[in-house]
């Protein structure tokens, strides 16, 4: 057999100027796992996708196998060993179990496909990864963590000798990561080389024998899994030992990623009141007031807004913030809870039952959920504006002009032209057509929902789309609750932020506190399959006393970024 | 291909640059007009009675009865769906006016409306099939094509004539000098442009078809109107089965409208309505019209076979689409 070996050397790549990689060198030896750490846009993605042949480096060499490469084809990258099992599966739901395995290298007899070997091959190859699912049955009504082991079971029938996970757990549920985890180990046993790309401490911590830590396209730090603390890997993760606090915090700040600390550390931060805004917040008026409300996948939450405050939900991809914004919405079913809009009570089982109560949600998927591309700006930005505007069922077209210009004006359209179509703007002004549709003139929304507000926005554009949401929520008084996976963006748009984790909100942050190393360590932590060994100061208190506490509900969570 | 969708908004007064401006942008968008002015001139020219007030007479109310379809069924595929089973409603709605003014001896009125009670009908079955319980509007509507052709030739197993001279005044009278056939084809059209340009749902129309869910998390009924427009197809559908039952003073069950769904839906694609949604106009609705209504018309004049005539509408369909595909590709 061939020497089942990774080792990657000077690997770059760069996307129109942009470093994705920059020199990173990576080695797993035979029967190692290594984890691959890094926030988002670090570089990991990139690294795969080269590693699994979609990209082709612009310099260094990927060794797997015995051989060198300087590229590789995805069909090169198979052959070589290299299986890669990447967050979303991709196994056909509607075949069985021994047909996905076989899909692409099936066996035949006389010209047909030999069903009933492949089943026994199958069958062996299941029992290596201790799936409990049968060869015959059919993927599609497999949950979630026996598909990923079909998965593994076809990359070992193609003989790989380097398995890469990409975020495996992310849509498991904690008893299915648990069996996970068993079965990575076996794999390691079995020399296996493992690349287990994760967000998650607690995993590096029970599975990783070597770590690297990517930022910026480079590698931040390696060590093997002995030599480094949670804090160095947090500090490589953020790449600033001084990370910069929100708001204008007088003096130096406190309850920092640095400062380890008690609990008593953040009683303080709330007496110091660092953050004026924020202690402006306490004593606004509720405009969004969430109670036990729960949801598929999520729950129980308790989340309140006051009136002008922009709350910031900060979670890892399948932690449910999608979830809850899309329940509070109506475009997903609630399962119980109420939810109250100032004082009145909503209970919206769909999108214009929310709209009628006054919250409007702004999705993350914006091509599929948002935009109508072949439409003109006009027509984006005010289509459900356009039969409130109208007078007699007969359209106000100087009205509608009218909200535009002004809506243009507001957020910094460019180019400002109502008849050019949606599809011609860039994505950062496309933004602002879809959420001009809730904040223009002929609009009172009182509470706004955003999704992931700057998914695919260039840097310019994002700073805009945070000043149109700032100068909404204090001069309109718009409660504005949003959802992100980037912690620089919820320091910049937020002023209070609310931890989630596996469909519960677990922590806390405001003020100074809210910094992106207290948001990745408290994401990277917040996690039921590691002991929550040392949790520091940053991890703040959990707002809902139950939601720690509680055990897991049993439905399982699927991925919801694209979902 | 955004057409109409930007065309009635903005200015109310269009100063005479702007209709200049105007004038090119709609033969750019419309590449058919200069096609049908060229034809046109060929017609003449070979036949030399093709621009004949008698002629162009015949090319309108042929043309007609296919006008008061082609808008609400382009208005349909704008908004994402599709109706197949108007040839056969075309059919029913006739046998039905025939024989409450033929046999049962009822006033006009009587029986035009119960045509149209007939068509709205079989198009709310087709509207709450595909847009309340969501199945494929190309399988409901085949389904139907071949239901109610089979319910009329049941209902209908004899040819009905002679409807009697009150009747025939739907078909054969003049309002303000222009046949009723053509007058009535005029109010559908003008009725669908204003609705397009003017009526908040006609906005809608087109978010439904660009991005059905987009247009659901605005708050948009996305069911409503669709529906709606599948009752109004099927209106259409019988008013013109009526018309022409008037025309002909006959209908017979098995042959009245075979094959209209299908031409109707070529002259809606020939005037630039995507099949995918989102996208046309009702002039590009009026233009395909006239230029099926004047091919076949010229290709008679010029004593063409019939089978011939029907390959020049096939390939017509067929080139029409590959200059959609090719056109901007090539100018650019």
């Amino acid at each position: 057999m061939t020497d089942p070996n990774l080792r990657i050397r000077g690997l770059s790549k760069s996307f129109g100027g942009v470093k994705a990689l920059d020199g990173v060198d990576l080695t797993v030896p035979a029967g190692q796992v290594h984890a691959l750490l890094g926030h988002n846009g670090a570089g990991k993605s990139t690294l795969i996708k080269c590693l699994g042949g979609a990209f082709p480096p612009d310099a260094g060499t990927i060794e797997v196998g015995g051989s060198s490469h300087t590229r590789l084809s995805p069909r090169e990258s198979i052959a070589a060993g290299v299986a890669i099992i990447f967050q979303t599966l991709s196994v056909v739901d509607s075949l069985t179990v021994a047909e996905n395995i076989f899909l692409g290298q099936e066996w035949t007899r006389y010209g047909t496909v030999h069903r009933r070997a492949q089943e026994e091959v199958a069958a062996g190859l299941l029992e290596r990864v201790a799936a409990t699912c049968s060869p015959r049955d059919r993927v599609g009504d497999l949950p979630m963590g026996q598909r990923q082991l079909v998965e593994i079971a076809k990359a070992l029938s193609r003989s790989a000798s380097v398995l890469v996970l990409d975020e495996p757990t992310a849509a498991l549920s904690g008893a299915e990561s648990a069996a996970l985890a068993e079965r990575v180990e076996d794999l390691r046993t079995q020399g296996l080389a493992i690349v287990y790309v994760t967000h998650l401490l607690a995993e590096v911590e029970r599975l990783a024998d070597a770590v690297t830590v990517l930022r910026d396209g480079r590698v931040a730090h390696h060590s093997t899994v002995a030599g480094h603390t949670r804090r160095e890997l947090v500090d490589a993760i953020v790449g600033r030992p001084e990370p910069v606090a929100h708001g204008t915090a007088a003096g130096r700040t406190t309850g920092g990623a640095e400062e380890p600390g008690g609990a008593d550390e953040l009683g303080r931060t709330d007496e110091h009141g660092a953050a004026d805004d924020v202690v402006e917040g306490i004593t606004r008026a509720p405009r969004l007031t969430v109670h036990g409300f729960r949801g598929p996948g999520f729950g129980p939450v308790e989340i309140s807004v006051a009136e002008g405050e922009i709350v910031g939900l900060y979670g890892l991809i399948g932690s449910g913030r999608t979830r809850i914004l899309e329940t509070l919405f109506g475009s997903r079913r609630a399962s119980g809870g109420s939810v109250r809009v100032g004082e009145r009570a909503v209970t919206a089982a769909k999108p214009s039952d929310a709209l009628a109560a006054g919250i409007a949600l702004v999705p993350a998927d914006r091509r599929r959920q948002g935009l109508f591309p072949v439409l003109s700006a006009q027509d984006n930005a005010l289509l459900p504006s356009i039969r409130p505007l109208a007078r007699r069922g007969v359209r106000a077209l100087a009205a509608e002009r009218r909200v535009f210009d002004a809506l243009s004006q507001a957020v910094g359209l460019r180019p400002a032209r109502p008849r050019l179509s949606a599809a011609a703007f860039s994505g950062g002004n496309q933004q602002k057509l879809v959420l001009g549709r809730w904040i223009n003139q002929a609009r009172r929304v009182e509470v706004l929902l955003l999704d992931e507000p700057t998914q695919g926005v260039d840097v310019g554009a994002r700073q805009e789309i945070y000043q149109v949401v700032s100068s909404l929520a204090s001069q309109r008084g718009t409660a504005v609750l949003f959802a992100s996976s980037d912690p620089e963006e919820v320091v910049a748009l937020a002023q209070r932020c609310l931890i989630v984790s596996r469909g519960r909100i677990t922590g806390e942050l405001r003020g100074a506190e809210l910094t992106e190393a207290a948001l990745l360590s408290a994401v990277h932590e917040a996690d039921d399959t590691g002991p929550a060994t040392s949790a520091p100061a940053t991890s703040a208190p959990a707002t809902s006393a139950p939601a720690t506490s509680a055990p897991t509900t049993s439905a399982p969570m699927t991925s919801e970024g694209a979902a | 291909m955004t057409t109409a969708t930007t065309a009635p908004a903005g200015r109310l007064t269009p100063s005479p640059r702007a209709l200049a401006g105007g004038g090119l942008n709609a033969l750019r968008r419309h590449p058919l007009l200069l096609v049908l002015a060229l034809m046109v001139l060929v017609f003449q020219l070979t036949t030399g009675s093709f621009l004949d007030p008698g002629n162009l007479r015949g090319i309108a109310t042929d043309a007609a009865t296919l006008a008061i379809v082609a808008v609400p069924l382009a208005l349909l595929v704008i908004s994402g769906y599709l109706d197949l089973s108007v040839g056969s409603t075309l059919a029913l709605g006739g046998l039905v006016a025939g024989w409450l003014a033929g046999q049962q001896h009822q006033s006009p009125a009587v029986a035009v409306l119960g045509a149209l009670a007939v068509g709205a009908a079989v198009g709310a079955v087709n509207g709450i099939l595909c847009c309340y319980f969501g199945l494929s509007a190309f399988i409901v509507t085949l389904g139907m094509l071949t239901a109610v052709r089979g319910l009329a030739q049941q209902l209908f197993p004899l040819p009905l004539s002679s409807f009697g001279s009150g009747f025939a005044w739907l078909g054969g009278s003049r309002i303000a000098g222009i046949d009723a056939p053509v007058f009535i084809a005029a109010l559908v059209l003008v009725a669908g442009a204003l609705f397009l340009a003017l009526a908040p749902s006609g906005r809608h129309v087109f978010a439904i078809g660009v991005n059905r869910e987009a247009a659901y998390l605005s708050g948009i009924n996305i069911r409503r109107t669709p529906y709606a427009l599948f009752v109004v197809t099927g209106v259409a559908a019988a008013l013109a089965g009526a018309i022409k039952a008037s025309v002909l003073d006959s209908v017979v069950a098995g042959t009245s409208g075979a094959g209209f769904e299908l031409t109707v839906l070529t002259a809606v694609l020939l005037g630039g309505v995507a099949l995918t949604g989102g996208s046309g106009s009702i002039l590009g609705v009026l233009l395909g019209v006239l230029f099926l209504g004047c091919l076949q018309n010229g290709l008679t004049l010029l004593s063409v076979p019939t089978f011939w005539q029907q390959m020049a509408q096939g390939t017509a369909l067929v080139a029409g689409a590959a200059l959609a595909y090719f056109g901007p590709r090539l100018t650019r």
